[in-house]
């Protein structure tokens, strides 16, 4: 690339530059640990040049002007964070690893709000904040490891959609070091403020490809005193689709969430799954409910009910927390599961207003058999949104093939409404890219990113190692 | 009435303007009468400066024209939705273009399938609300204003609210928009899903961006599942340090209220006589608080808020048991603004927001700054979520208005130094922009400036709104 061409210190150099900044125990250029933050680029295997793991806004901001300086792309890691676009040809960069900054800041229960460092595992904040009997959840598909950081930079783990909105909503303030090393404050702690632009929320869903969050606050809620979970089966993905439509259209039953499970996901789980799942079974809905104990009771019941009209095959109700976390885990164990069937697939996150979701399967498991492949599908459809997999094992041609089956299944989905990537208009791809530029004038910040390409290309050798 | 004063340049371009607008939007469109021009020189403010040009668009096409022509000829443009905003917004404080929007009304489509639904801007917020209602769903941003506000002006200035607490504010259900940029280009963010991943969230710059970044012309909204029922509840208090403790306590009891309202004791002595109930001399607070849901949850959330309310010392409590009921507690609430006229002829209404843990101590140093001041000040508003309307009351003796504003600025560095912000849902306009660069560091003020010459580098949206300069 030629920006890094002019300037550009010899890796040494760098090394040391950022060992006197932050401390020669967060700075590694040793060939093991920067392997393991490897990723595959359209020029095969890209190793990064030195890897940081600072442990203050202070050293973000070090690390940010000394590579701004020096025009060194760097790209940036939450723990559990799923490698998205990025196939640019880099050749030297570095990576930020924001694991050690996993501090819960501050937690006010009285104002509904914590702050934390980027690096604090779902988990552990939720754990957390349980203390004071408030919550903050997320999709239950999220893996407990999945970082607030990297939930927040892309926007994704909503908070279970219909019922509680997406992860966006909950943000309030974030503290953001700038690729020029300078600190920023955007948003307020409070639950409203409407003073000025809405920068906080610019960043949420950004990718860090316009700075590095770090720290968080978030709006928290209070704990709901009881919730529920219910799993039924169907043989067929039809009824499955009309039992959703019951609940929350014509019954207006609020969920805390709905993940659907295709036939290849079933298959996927069911071995590492402590739920037993008939073999006939072609779908399955996971329903979490919660509020007040009356309420989910008689939620949960007439859900019951619904499913059974609809001709669920079975229905299992999880009253103990621990059969509801035997049920919820379901969601957290597809995606792995699916990296044990598969070592490649390409995976493509879409949205759908919630009544195209059974045209978008639909069109998703005829065009993957016209193209001869295999197609998993698994999501929180109450809230229209489908996480496609496509399977592609047999080598080269099966990931061409796959390649263009997605990019054909995107193409429909934005013409009905949907979004993804490609949605954006010529225009407003520039005007994008110029507010990219605004705040990151030389490029710096994960290229490739967010306008980069489009489907994530899981080579699932890698992901045990995405920590 | 102020006149802006033009140079002899403007004025040029200003007719040149005038009359190609005339000429591609047409005549019935564009009103240049001084009598139609005196109807759209005021909003809520009060504050009345005369527009050169009216312009009513019918749809995206109308409105793109009209950048188009304004952006040529560099005439700052100024949209108007009701024009009841409280911070100046729809003022055109440099004169130029007034955009009403008030024709664009057209509800595009509900869908109950996908809990969206897409409008025009000039949609009064209650006609959505009451629309939305018939298929038993529920837009939950909730503005005192609702009646006769536009949604355009709601997503223009990120309304909020009673519901704030429980549902959040204007930005958290807003999914797309369409919007003309200054330049008259039409862009499309977010979509009718929850869930978007078209680059950057422009959904959210512009809510709330106040027509300085361009026009909305489209604008889809989520809705959720109608809540069943809801009922109220009415507690008196002899101290006000008590209604703040109850509401503190209704929430970290796990319950969160549709509302909590609360009124101090001033305001309660200027609503004293306007409304249907009586409210003795004693009453030094008031919380009015709605719970919504289903009947299960009510009822059991109800006996708690009772009961909490009571152990901190209400002295009084009514549950409303009819709608007739509910209305009449709500009448208390709904008739201060007027009331408020009763203790001075001028008001100048703060929407302060501060962490709900603060605001005794927001409160304490309010009544601190009134107690040197020889002045009147009312609060009451959103307890829930820290959202307090502080009301400076002022006549026409003089010196009364500048010692007003000496009032407001105190409130406002007090407000800061707690961590709050100087607007929860007004917005800032030219009435607070004075007070921005108090809250927003000077990095965070430039940045925001920045997005401001990204979009209209001309400089002809809304001049004179949010930034001093």
């Amino acid at each position: 690339m030629e920006l890094q061409d002019q300037n550009k210190k010899s890796d040494k150099e760098l090394f040391e530059e950022l060992c006197s900044a932050i401390g020669r125990e967060s700075v590694f250029d040793n060939i093991e640990e920067r392997d393991r933050y490897s990723f595959n680029g359209v020029k095969g295997e890209s190793i990064p040049d030195v890897v940081v793991t600072p442990h203050s806004t202070e050293q973000v901001s070090k690390i940010l002007s000394i590579v701004n300086r020096h025009n060194i792309p760097i790209r940036t890691r939450g723990a559990g964070a799923i490698l998205s676009g990025g196939a640019l040809p880099i050749e030297s960069y570095i990576v930020l690893d924001l694991k050690n900054m996993n501090n819960i800041v501050e937690l006010n229960a009285r104002d509904l709000t914590v702050t934390v460092e980027p690096g604090v595992c779902i988990k552990n904040l939720q754990d957390e904040v349980a203390k004071s009997r408030l919550f903050y959840t997320s999709e239950p598909g999220i893996l407990d490891s999945t970082t607030i950081g990297g939930i927040v930079s892309k926007c994704t783990g909503g908070m279970t959609g219909l019922k509680y909105g997406v992860t966006r909503d909950y943000v309030l303030a974030l503290e953001i070091v700038l690729p020029d090393g300078s600190v920023i404050n955007a948003g307020r702690k409070t639950l409203k403020s409407v003073a000025g632009y809405d920068l906080a929320r610019f960043f949420v869903g950004s990718e860090e490809t316009l700075g590095v969050l770090t720290k968080i606050t978030l709006k928290l809620l209070p704990m709901p005193e009881k919730a529920c979970t219910i799993v039924t089966l169907f043989k067929d993905i039809d009824s499955a689709l009309k039992t959703t439509d019951s609940i929350l259209v014509h019954d207006h039953l609020s969920l805390r969430s709905l993940e659907f499970v295709d036939k290849t996901c079933i298959d996927a789980v069911s071995d590492f799954s402590e739920m037993e799942i008939p073999a006939e079974a072609e779908a399955l809905l996971v329903i979490d409910v919660d509020g007040n104990e009356k309420n989910v009771a008689k939620d949960i019941s007439r859900i019951d009910t619904l499913c059974k009209e609809n001709g669920a095959l079975k229905t299992s109700i999880a009253h103990t927390d621990e059969d509801r976390n035997i049920l919820l885990d379901i969601g957290k164990l597809i995606s792995p599961s699916l990296s044990k069937i598969t070592s490649m697939r390409l995976n493509e996150e879409l949205s759908v207003p919630r009544s195209k979701v059974g045209g978008v399967l639909k069109n998703v498991y005829e065009l993957s058999k016209a193209y001869s492949l295999q197609a998993a599908v698994f999501g929180q459809i109450g809230e229209g949104h489908i996480n496609l997999n496509v399977i592609c094992n047999n080598g080269e041609t099966a990931e061409v093939s796959a390649r263009n089956l997605v990019s054909q299944i995107l193409k429909d989905v934005v013409s009905i409404g949907g979004t993804a990537k490609t949605v954006l208009q010529p225009h407003e791809v520039e005007m994008m890219k110029g507010l990219k530029k605004m705040f990151d004038p030389k490029g710096i910040m994960n290229p490739g990113r967010l306008f980069g390409n489009s489907s994530a290309h899981r080579k699932d050798a890698k992901s045990t190692k995405e920590i | 009435m102020k006149i802006f004063n033009k140079t002899k340049k403007e004025v040029n371009r200003h007719q040149k303007a005038l009359d190609e607008l005339i000429r591609v939007v047409g005549q019935e469109r564009v009103l240049s009468a001084i009598e139609d021009r005196i109807c759209y020189s005021y909003d809520g403010t009060k504050q009345k400066v005369l527009p050169d040009i009216v312009v009513r668009p019918r749809d995206t096409n109308d409105v793109s024209n009209t950048l188009k022509i304004a952006n040529k000829y560099e005439v700052p443009i100024c949209a108007r939705g009701a024009g009841s905003g409280l911070t100046g917004g729809a003022v055109p404080l440099k004169g130029g273009i007034v955009f009403d929007l008030k024709n664009m009304d057209r509800i595009v489509e509900i869908c109950p399938e996908d809990f969206v639904a897409t409008v025009e801007p000039g949609v009064v917020t209650k006609h959505l609300q009451d629309e939305v209602a018939r298929f038993d769903l529920f837009y939950p941003p909730d503005p005192s204003s609702a009646a006769f506000s536009t949604i355009g002006g709601n997503v223009a200035e990120c309304a909020g609210g009673i519901t704030g607490l429980k549902y959040g504010v204007t930005r958290d259900y807003i999914l797309a928009l369409e919007i003309v940029l200054p330049d008259g280009s039409v862009i499309n963010t977010g979509g009718k899903t929850l869930r978007s991943d078209a680059g950057y969230d422009l959904t959210r710059l512009f809510t709330g961006s106040e027509g300085t970044l361009g026009i909305f012309t489209k604008i889809t909204v989520r809705l959720i599942p109608k809540p069943e029922k809801i009922r109220t509840l009415a507690a008196h208090f002899s101290d006000k340090d008590d209604a703040i403790d109850a509401a503190d306590s209704i929430i970290d009891n796990n319950i969160l209220p549709r509302t909590l309202e609360f009124l101090d004791q001033m305001t309660i002595t200027a609503v004293r006589g306007h409304t249907g109930t009586d409210i003795g001399e004693d009453v030094k607070a008031l919380l009015l608080i709605d719970l919504d849901g289903t009947d299960e949850s009510i009822n059991h959330e109800m006996s708690i808020v009772e009961n909490v309310c009571k152990e901190s010392n209400a002295f009084w409590t009514k549950v409303s048991e009819t709608a007739k009921e509910r209305d009449v507690i709500w009448a208390a609430r709904r008739s201060i603004s007027p009331a408020l006229y009763n203790i001075a002829p001028h008001k100048i209404n703060e929407d302060i927001c501060v962490p709900r843990s603060k605001i005794k101590e927001i409160l304490r140093r309010v009544d601190q700054i009134k107690e040197e001041q020889p002045i009147y000040i009312a609060n009451f508003g959103h307890i829930g979520d820290g959202n307090i309307h502080v009301n400076i009351m002022y006549n026409d003796d003089p010196g009364q208005k500048e010692l007003a504003e000496i009032v407001v600025n105190k409130v406002m560095r007090e407000v800061v130094e707690l961590g709050g912000s100087i607007s929860g849902e007004h917005g800032i306009g030219n009435k607070k922009s004075q007070f921005m660069e108090l809250e927003i560091p000077p990095h965070e003020y430039e940045i925001m400036k920045r997005f401001k010459s990204f979009f209209d580098p001309k400089g002809i949206m809304n001049p004179g709104k949010m930034f001093i300069k």
